[in-house]
Formats: C-alpha cells, sequence, structure tokens
C-alpha cells in the first residue's frame, strides 16, 4: 500500500494494450488457441474469464488483511474455484445452450495463471476499488484478445463473422485447426509490437532486458 | 534457498483458521448457489431428454413421452424387480411374477426431478428392510394419439475410458429404429466419433435377430454405405430404411472406427445389450403400461 493505485483509465487500457493478457503477456494461451474457432465461442468464453476476473480480483483484495501470506496461493486457488463453480452451475441453469458448448472449458479457467497473476500482482497490494478497475481492465483484455482472435480466424477460416457469411472464397482451412490458432495469436502479437514501434514505444522485451521468460 | 523456520503456534493456528474460514465461506456460497440453480438444472436436462427422444422417435410436438424407472431390490438371495409407470409401482419376483402394485399420487406423478420419485418408491416398498436397494434404468415410451409409436431405452456400456451413455430408440418389433450418444468422454478425433452418423446409423434399421448377430469388423467403411448413413436425418427414418434397405442387410457388420475398435465394441455390445434386455423386461412390464 505504499503506491497509490494508478488511475482508472490507465488500468483499462493496461488490460487491453500495454499488458494483454494474451498478446503482451502471453499467459492462457491454451484456451485461446482451442476455443478462439469463431467469435462466438471466443467471446463467451471471454466474458466467462472476464466475469471470474473480476470477482476474484475482488474477493482477494477482502480477504488480504485476514490471510496469513503463507497461504495466499492455497486461498486464492479456493477462491477461484468458488468464481468458476458459481459461473458454471448458474450458466447450466440459466443459458443450457450456451453451456452445452462452453461448459468444458469453464471448468477449466480455475487454471488460468491470468487470474492468479493479478490477483498476486494487484489485489494483494491495493484496496477494493482499484482491484475491481484492474480486474475489470484485465478481463476486458482477455474478451477483447479472444474476440480479435476469434474474429480473424472464421472469417478467413469460415468465410463469416457471428456465424453471417461475409465473403465468398475458398477457406482456409489451417487457420481453424490448432496450429492455425498459434499463427494467428502471432501475427496479432506482431501486430501489436507493431503499433508500438510507430507510437515510439519501447518493445516488451527491451524494456525487461531481453530473454525473459513467460509464465 | 535461505532455509526457512518452522511456523511457530500462533502462525500455525492463523494459517489454519484462515483456511477453515475461507472454506466455509465457500461451503456456504457454493451451497446456496447449488440450492438456487439445481432445479433449473434439472428442468433443462429433462427438456433436452424429451427432445432427444422425440426426434429419435419421430413424434409430433403434441406426442407423450412417458418415464419407465427400473429398481432391484435384494432381501439375501432372493431378488425382486420393481418398475416404477406414470401411473403405477409393480413389484415382481425374478421370474416376472407380479407381487403387488401401488399407485402412484399425482404429486410424484408430476415431479420433475428423479430424485423425488425413487425417494416415494422407496418409502412405498420399504427400501430399507432390503440388503440393497437402488436404481438400475429406464426406459421411455412414446404416446401418439393414444398409441404407442415406440420405445427408447436409456443404456450405459464401458467405454475406452468411462461410461457411455446413449438412448436407443426401439420399434414395436425389437428392431432398432434410431442411436443417440448423450454423453461420453472418448476421445475427440478418435472414439468420439461414435457421435457421428457414419457410425451410429449403422444400427439402424436392423431387426432383432439382425442385431443380436452384429460383430465388429475393422474392414474400411464402404463409400456408398457411409453416404446412405450420413443422408439419414434428411429424411424421414421409414422412408429411409425402406430404400436403403438392401444396402442394411448387405452389411451385416459394424465397420468399427479407425483407431477406435475399443469404442466401436463398447457401443455395439451396449446396444446389443440394452435391446435384448428391453426385449426381455418388456414381456414383463407390458400389461401395466
Amino acid at each position: 500500500m505504499s503506491k497509490p493505485p494508478p488511475p482508472v483509465s490507465t488500468m483499462l487500457m493496461r488490460g487491453l494494450f500495454e499488458e494483454n493478457p494474451v498478446y503482451r503477456l502471453a499467459l492462457s494461451l491454451c484456451p485461446a488457441v482451442a476455443v478462439t474457432t469463431s467469435v462466438k465461442n471466443g467471446l463467451m468464453l471471454g466474458v466467462a474469464v472476464f466475469v471470474v476476473q473480476v470477482l476474484s480480483s475482488v474477493s482477494a483484495s477482502l480477504v488480504k488483511h485476514i490471510i496469513n501470506p503463507k497461504i495466499r496461493i492455497p486461498v486464492f486457488t479456493i477462491i477461484i474455484a468458488i468464481w468458476v463453480s458459481v459461473m458454471d452451475m448458474t450458466l447450466a441453469a440459466l443459458f443450457p445452450h450456451i453451456y452445452e458448448e462452453v461448459g468444458l472449458y469453464v471448468k477449466l479457467i480455475v487454471a488460468f495463471a491470468i487470474i492468479i497473476s493479478r490477483m498476486e500482482l494487484f489485489s494483494m497490494k491495493y484496496p477494493v476499488v482499484p482491484s475491481f478497475w484492474d480486474g475489470f481492465g484485465m478481463g476486458l483484455g482477455f474478451l477483447a484478445a479472444m474476440a480479435m482472435a476469434g474474429a480473424f480466424r472464421e472469417l478467413l477460416g469460415n468465410g463469416s463473422l457471428l456465424g453471417f457469411p461475409i465473403v465468398e472464397f475458398q477457406p482456409l482451412l489451417l487457420v481453424i485447426l490448432p496450429a492455425g490458432g498459434f499463427f494467428t495469436i502471432g501475427l496479432i502479437m506482431a501486430l501489436y509490437n507493431l503499433v508500438d514501434v510507430k507510437l515510439g514505444h519501447k518493445l516488451p522485451e527491451e524494456k525487461m532486458g531481453g530473454g525473459h521468460q513467460h509464465g | 534457498m535461505e532455509k526457512q523456520a518452522p511456523p511457530d503456534l500462533r502462525e500455525m493456528v492463523s494459517i489454519a483458521l484462515g483456511l477453515t474460514l475461507v472454506c466455509l465461506a465457500a461451503a456456504i456460497i457454493l451451497g446456496g448457489v447449488y440450492f438456487l440453480t439445481e432445479p433449473a438444472k434439472v428442468r433443462n436436462v429433462r427438456a433436452r431428454e424429451q427432445a432427444t427422444i422425440q426426434e429419435l422417435l419421430g413424434l409430433e410436438a403434441g406426442a407423450r413421452i412417458e418415464e419407465v424407472r427400473r429398481y432391484l431390490s435384494w432381501k439375501g438371495k432372493h431378488l425382486e424387480v420393481l418398475y416404477l409407470t406414470p401411473k403405477r409401482l409393480v413389484r415382481v419376483d425374478e421370474t416376472g411374477e407380479e407381487l403387488e402394485t401401488y399407485s402412484v399420487p399425482v404429486e410424484v406423478e408430476t415431479a420433475q426431478s428423479p430424485d423425488a420419485k425413487d425417494e416415494w418408491v422407496m418409502e412405498a416398498v420399504n427400501a430399507a428392510d432390503s440388503d440393497d436397494f437402488g436404481y438400475v434404468g429406464r426406459f421411455f415410451v412414446g404416446l401418439e394419439d393414444g398409441r404407442t409409436a415406440g420405445y427408447v431405452v436409456e443404456g450405459v456400456t464401458p467405454g475406452y475410458k468411462t461410461w457411455i451413455r446413449f438412448f436407443l430408440a426401439i420399434d414395436a418389433d425389437f428392431g432398432v429404429q434410431g442411436l443417440e450418444i448423450v454423453e461420453h468422454e472418448e476421445d475427440p478425433g478418435l472414439g468420439a466419433e461414435i457421435t457421428q452418423p457414419y457410425f451410429k446409423n449403422q444400427f439402424v434399421g436392423r431387426g432383432f435377430a439382425q442385431t443380436q448377430d452384429l460383430e465388429v469388423t475393422k474392414d474400411p467403411l464402404p463409400n456408398k454405405w457411409e453416404k446412405a448413413l450420413e443422408s439419414l436425418g434428411d429424411q424421414d427414418f421409414e422412408a429411409w430404411v425402406q430404400a436403403q434397405r438392401p444396402l442394411i442387410d448387405s452389411h451385416p457388420k459394424i465397420y468399427a472406427i479407425t483407431g477406435s475398435t475399443i469404442s466401436s465394441e463398447a457401443v455395439t455390445n451396449g446396444v446389443k445389450r440394452a435391446l435384448s434386455n428391453f426385449r426381455t423386461r418388456m414381456n414383463v412390464v407390458e400389461d401395466y403400461l
């Protein structure tokens, strides 16, 4: 609590651009590749992660004073598991059709590195309100990342967006396949870097002295 | 790395207390949400089941679907079987001889959750006196204009990793009218192909004897047969069977999915067993429906 929290706008932009979970931090790539075969799937998982991220960040910030730091990791895991289970049960009850498609992935959110890393890096140090905005920004960043990758892959691989046919051409099957998911994420990552260079920012690798490892 | 000192007593208590509190909060939240969402979930599962049955039997929207649940009760070496139809609960002995019939109260008949039905049955027959009592399976009767349009049996069979749950639609002559895999955890791209038309439709249109003789072959699926299998669903079941009769009869074996012989055999054996068991049971319960 030594540093004052950054302004809300910075926290939102950070999730979307500077520290985008998928394209900048390269976290949770596995579901990003698996689910983004269409915009709809990507959006649905994105929304689920967004909700879990916000709730978990807020909860972690709420309990940080009564929890011994030595057990913070198991406590974080329990908190995430609570909200994921709540999401799972709510989806199954209220949106059975969506649940049929994303049910499998919703349970996997428990193991998403991005959620626990935000709790550890941010919620442990700041009060509830900034934690909410940090979770909001990061969740939004993940949601946007999933939507982007989904749109790219659905458009090139299927010629449609959100299920509506857009262009008529022989679709590039490769883009839909898992390998295409990595290409897609690599390309969007490159785009992020390109924008940074154009804006005169330093690339993340240079900032950190290069050769750092992703979690 | 520096060696950490073991935590002192105070710290240990605070750790244990913290974890207990968090787990307690988790239990309260999860319990509350479960309590609120479970009825809706049960309703959704039921609606999906009904839709699957309706599609399998080709029923119209106004058709009625009745569920028949089966229970086994062991008293020492003595076995009794119970059938719960919407209106009646019938208790029979091993040979199918009727022992007792109970009528089902309205609130149980209209109950949404299967648990409510099971509880009533256990109470009605004093299940506590049995050494072992349990629900073992169910089937559905599709009724259209008061006439029986067909049956759907729920079956389970051990798959490659865990149980495969399926719905088997059966006509009045105990022939297979359709197969739908309801739940499975086979590997995607391999065993999971059992849900594909080119596999599951291989059972459709076969009579009782033909089904019991089914074997699994590792030969590749002939192109013409595959096309015919894929086309079921585009047209009415009866029209399809009539048109494809020569192809059905000339392919008396089930073509295994490439690389997934175990899953293919699991489904084949499950279908055979479900069908023959159903015929035996139907002889007993027919009169009570």
